[in-house]
């Protein structure tokens, strides 16, 4: 279950192409959700809800993931990564910069998954709920951001960047509370996936979905965010990190 | 005879290009344990707690799948960025000859992903392995790889002629797990997949399979599978030698 | 079998088509090839040269059924390579330049298994065939070691020993020497070479002048999709007849400068090659008007270094005819707009 844009990353050069786009984004999560959905009913694990709601958070992940691991990835593959790490703008705010394109990415598959997979199912939210559903996938989407620059600046150390995306994607379907209820997993992954993104983020939005009001999801909300922050500032300190040993070692191109 | 050698030292030869990425390694060393792991739990937190065995065989069949979706889109690829697709179309044999090495070899390194899921699920599970038919089971498996394979050849003769077959493929994933009810037979779907779902033949293997793990008539399912996987195989055949041709018009063997 | 020739080009033709841009998509189309005919008998060497883009490698995807033609017919061995594919497969072998084409993961010997079941070598010769092509190629010794690991010119000798595997009667090089070093490629000459004078017939592309001069026996060059001439190296020379060579050695030479040469009265063809700081000025004039005055004087002012005056080359004569074939403006792109 793991798998899916595992090789995905092979299509990640190809992403302007518009086919490409619908296929790898927009249409695969949707049949993810489709798939944990039915098997939710199946096994009577949980309700089209829990389902629905958590896999359009989650599918703000390919984006968010990939897209950060491909700025920082990108750079190198064209060999401007010298370039921009020599420029004289701050280079943090430069890849930072670079993160925002995919959490906006990030919010639109989240969105489209949703509003899909609860026509398909005949779901129906409270129409109130849904500012605080956008803002839930906006959190989520950026903190899943800044964990894929984290993963990209993995990526620089260890040479293939897309091993890490890949596994790491894997990893957030499992942890994050997302398709297992938390409830039924060990206590030690459900505290792993705390310090996940996303994992808040969609028990925020589950609230929210049920009625609950904005109030109730705050804590949650602020939760998602503090990850983001930390996971924004960990991406910049490993840069500067393997920045200034990339430069010490002279390894910026080979490495 | 010489042509069953050479279908067979041809998969070896993909086998072992395959194997040696250390990005499929990698993942095939982390993704069935995620893939044991949630399908446990899934099964746990539902009412399913005597079924685990089913759930690890289900997970298993998926990374089969998986390995020959993206194995068989994505090796075509590699073999045009490698140069090779080039030199493979360029040598005096059918192209479905030439084509099939590849897609099997995509299955049978599937086979790992199998393996390693039940034995994760052993190890971290504590799943006991006691099969109903020991040997149907095995059959099954073997039958299943092979016409994944040649499902996969259907595929493949597609995937020649499209340059970003990717897009295909990543949507290809969960739909086939789904329908075909690898995981588990999934009886609350819409009616009309019903019909889908017979045609495909990872519905057959995964019901062999099934049948093989907790009980049932194993040699009819093994039957039918490798039945469509035959049609695939012809389909898939004439469909490749159609691509080839296409091919060469439209010059796209060289490096897209 | 029938035919006296090894390779019969008949009016070759090959159009590319293609898309550009997605958000208001284009059909381009571009003639690479525009009605090549030649000859190629039994046990020749013969050579495609031309400068890059002239229609060299698809002129021998052609031939080699990897591209089918636009129009225009082509024969191998006597086979017709759109409607017997495979009866031209069986006898051709094909080696393109670059690293690419192998399996990377594999050993050379994998590799070169792998190709002889799938050529039908029979099993019982594919040891010692294998085992003769790694020593013909000097790879003996490193069969095992995965081509990953491998230098550019041990790839090009292993795709060399690939292609040879099933003993083809003709053998198709695509710029064999793309990349490799100076000693490595006498060693690929050398290697060419034998395989003509033990009867393969080979058809060599190169834009290496020196390289179609040492091995071939007859040359066409090729540019802008046709045959701008054919004959043997002698013959081809003769196109510089009645020309004398004035080369420059410069520093800095503006663009301007090189016009106002090409204008000098009596200069017919200039050339100018890039060496680190060094530039090269080859300026080709009638024999009979001595240029060598005007040209400096052209230079006034630019720091030059050696002037010599020698007789004209192959190569000389090869700038000519690809100079004649240029058309005034590069116009080979026509675009058609679509919806």
């Amino acid at each position: 279950m793991a798998i899916g844009g595992v090789l995905a990353y092979r299509a990640l050069f190809n992403w302007t192409r518009p086919a490409i786009f619908v296929g790898t984004l927009l249409v695969g999560p949707l049949f993810q959700l489709l798939f944990f959905a039915y098997l939710g009913r199946q096994l009577q694990v949980a309700d089209d809800r829990f389902y629905v709601v958590g896999n359009a958070v989650l599918a703000a992940t390919l984006a968010g993931v990939f897209g950060g691991t491909l700025a920082v990835g990108n750079e190198r593959r064209y060999g401007t990564l010298g370039h921009v790490l020599l420029s004289p703008r701050s280079r943090t705010a430069v890849f930072l910069g670079r993160a925002l394109p995919y959490a906006g990415n990030g919010v639109l598959i989240a969105v489209v998954t949703m509003t899909v997979g609860a026509t398909l199912l005949g779901l129906r939210f409270p129409v109130g709920a849904i500012p605080g559903l956008l803002l839930a996938m906006a959190v989520g989407s950026l903190a899943c951001a800044f964990f894929g620059l984290t993963l990209g600046a993995l990526g620089l150390r260890f040479r293939d960047v897309w091993v890490v995306s890949n596994v790491a994607v894997a990893l957030l379907l499992l942890l994050t509370g997302v398709n297992v209820p938390s409830t039924a997993l060990p206590g030690w992954m459900v505290k792993i996936g705390e310090f996940l993104p996303i994992t808040h983020a969609a028990s925020a939005a589950r609230d929210l979905a049920a009625g609950h009001g904005l109030a109730a999801a705050a804590p949650a909300l602020g939760r998602e965010a503090l990850v983001g922050l930390g996971y924004a500032i960990l991406a910049a300190v490993l840069l500067k990190v393997f920045e200034t040993e990339s430069r010490r070692t002279a390894s910026l191109e080979t490495l | 005879m010489r042509t069953l050698r050479m279908l067979a030292l041809g998969t070896l030869a993909h086998v072992k290009q395959m194997s040696r990425s250390s990005f499929e390694v990698t993942i095939a060393l982390v993704v069935p344990i995620v893939q044991a792991t949630l399908a446990v739990y899934l099964f746990r937190a539902g009412h399913e707690r005597h079924a685990l065995l089913q759930a690890a065989v289900g997970a298993g069949l998926m990374g089969v799948w998986s390995s020959v979706l993206f194995g068989s889109g994505g090796a075509i690829q590699n073999q045009r960025w490698q140069g090779t697709l080039e030199m493979i179309m360029l040598v005096p044999r059918r192209p479905v000859l030439v084509i099939l090495p590849i897609t099997v070899a995509t299955g049978l390194t599937g086979t790992y992903a199998l393996l390693a899921t039940l034995a994760w699920g052993r190890l971290l599970y504590g799943i006991r392995l006691d099969f109903v038919h020991p040997v149907g089971f095995v059959v099954a498996a073997v039958v299943c790889i092979v016409a994944l394979g040649m499902f996969g050849l259907l595929l493949a003769s597609t995937f020649v002629l499209m340059r970003n077959a990717n897009a295909l493929t990543n949507t290809l994933e969960y739909p086939i797990w789904l329908v075909s009810g690898m995981l588990v037979p999934i009886t609350v779907l819409p009616a009309w997949t019903g019909p889908i779902a017979a045609v495909l033949p990872t519905t057959w293997g995964a019901r062999a399979l099934r049948e093989a793990t907790t009980g049932g008539p194993v040699w009819p399912s093994v039957t039918v599978c490798l039945g469509i996987s035959l049609l695939c195989l012809a389909v898939g055949s004439i469909s490749l030698t159609y691509v080839e041709r296409r091919a060469r018009a439209a010059a796209t063997l060289a490096l897209a | 079998m029938g035919s006296d020739y090894a390779i019969e080009a008949e009016g070759l033709r090959r159009t590319y088509r293609g898309r550009t841009g997605w958000l208001r998509p284009r059909r381009t189309e571009v003639e690479a090839v525009r009605g090549v005919s030649f000859t190629v008998g039994r046990g020749e060497l013969f050579g495609l040269l031309g400068p890059n883009g002239a229609g060299k490698t698809t002129t021998i995807k052609m031939l080699n059924t990897l591209l089918l033609p636009t129009s225009g017919s082509a024969r191998v061995c006597g086979h017709d390579v759109v409607r017997q594919t495979r009866e031209v497969r069986r006898r051709i072998g094909y080696v393109f330049g670059g690293d690419r084409g192998l399996y990377d993961r594999l050993s050379a010997l994998d590799n070169l298994r792998y190709f002889a079941e799938l050529y039908g070598v029979a099993p019982r010769e594919q040891k010692r065939r294998i085992a003769e092509l790694l020593e013909l190629v000097g790879l003996a010794g490193r069969e095992r070691e995965r081509v990953e690991g491998y230098s550019r010119g041990m790839r090009q000798r292993l795709h060399i020993a690939r292609g040879l595997l099933h003993s083809p009667e003709v053998l198709f090089l695509d710029e064999p020497s793309i990349g490799v070093d100076p000693v490595a490629a006498r060693e690929l000459r050398r290697t060419v070479g034998d395989l003509a004078a033990a009867g393969t017939t080979v058809l060599l592309t190169t834009h290496y002048m020196a390289e179609a001069d040492e091995l071939c026996d007859r040359i066409a060059v090729i540019a802008d999709g046709r045959i701008q001439s054919l004959g043997t190296p002698a013959e081809l020379r003769h196109h510089a007849d009645g020309r004398r060579v004035v080369e420059v050695e410069a520093y800095g030479v503006p663009e301007a400068a090189v016009g106002a040469l090409r204008g000098l009265p009596g200069v017919r063809e200039t050339a100018i090659e890039e060496r680190g700081a060094l530039q090269l000025l080859t300026v080709q004039s009638d024999a009979h008007v001595d240029v060598q005055g005007d040209i400096l004087r052209e230079l006034a002012g630019i720091r030059l270094g050696r002037v010599t005056s020698r007789e004209p080359t192959l190569e000389d004569a090869y700038v000519a005819i690809v100079n004649a074939a240029r058309p005034p403006e590069e116009s080979r792109e026509a675009i058609v707009n679509a919806a």
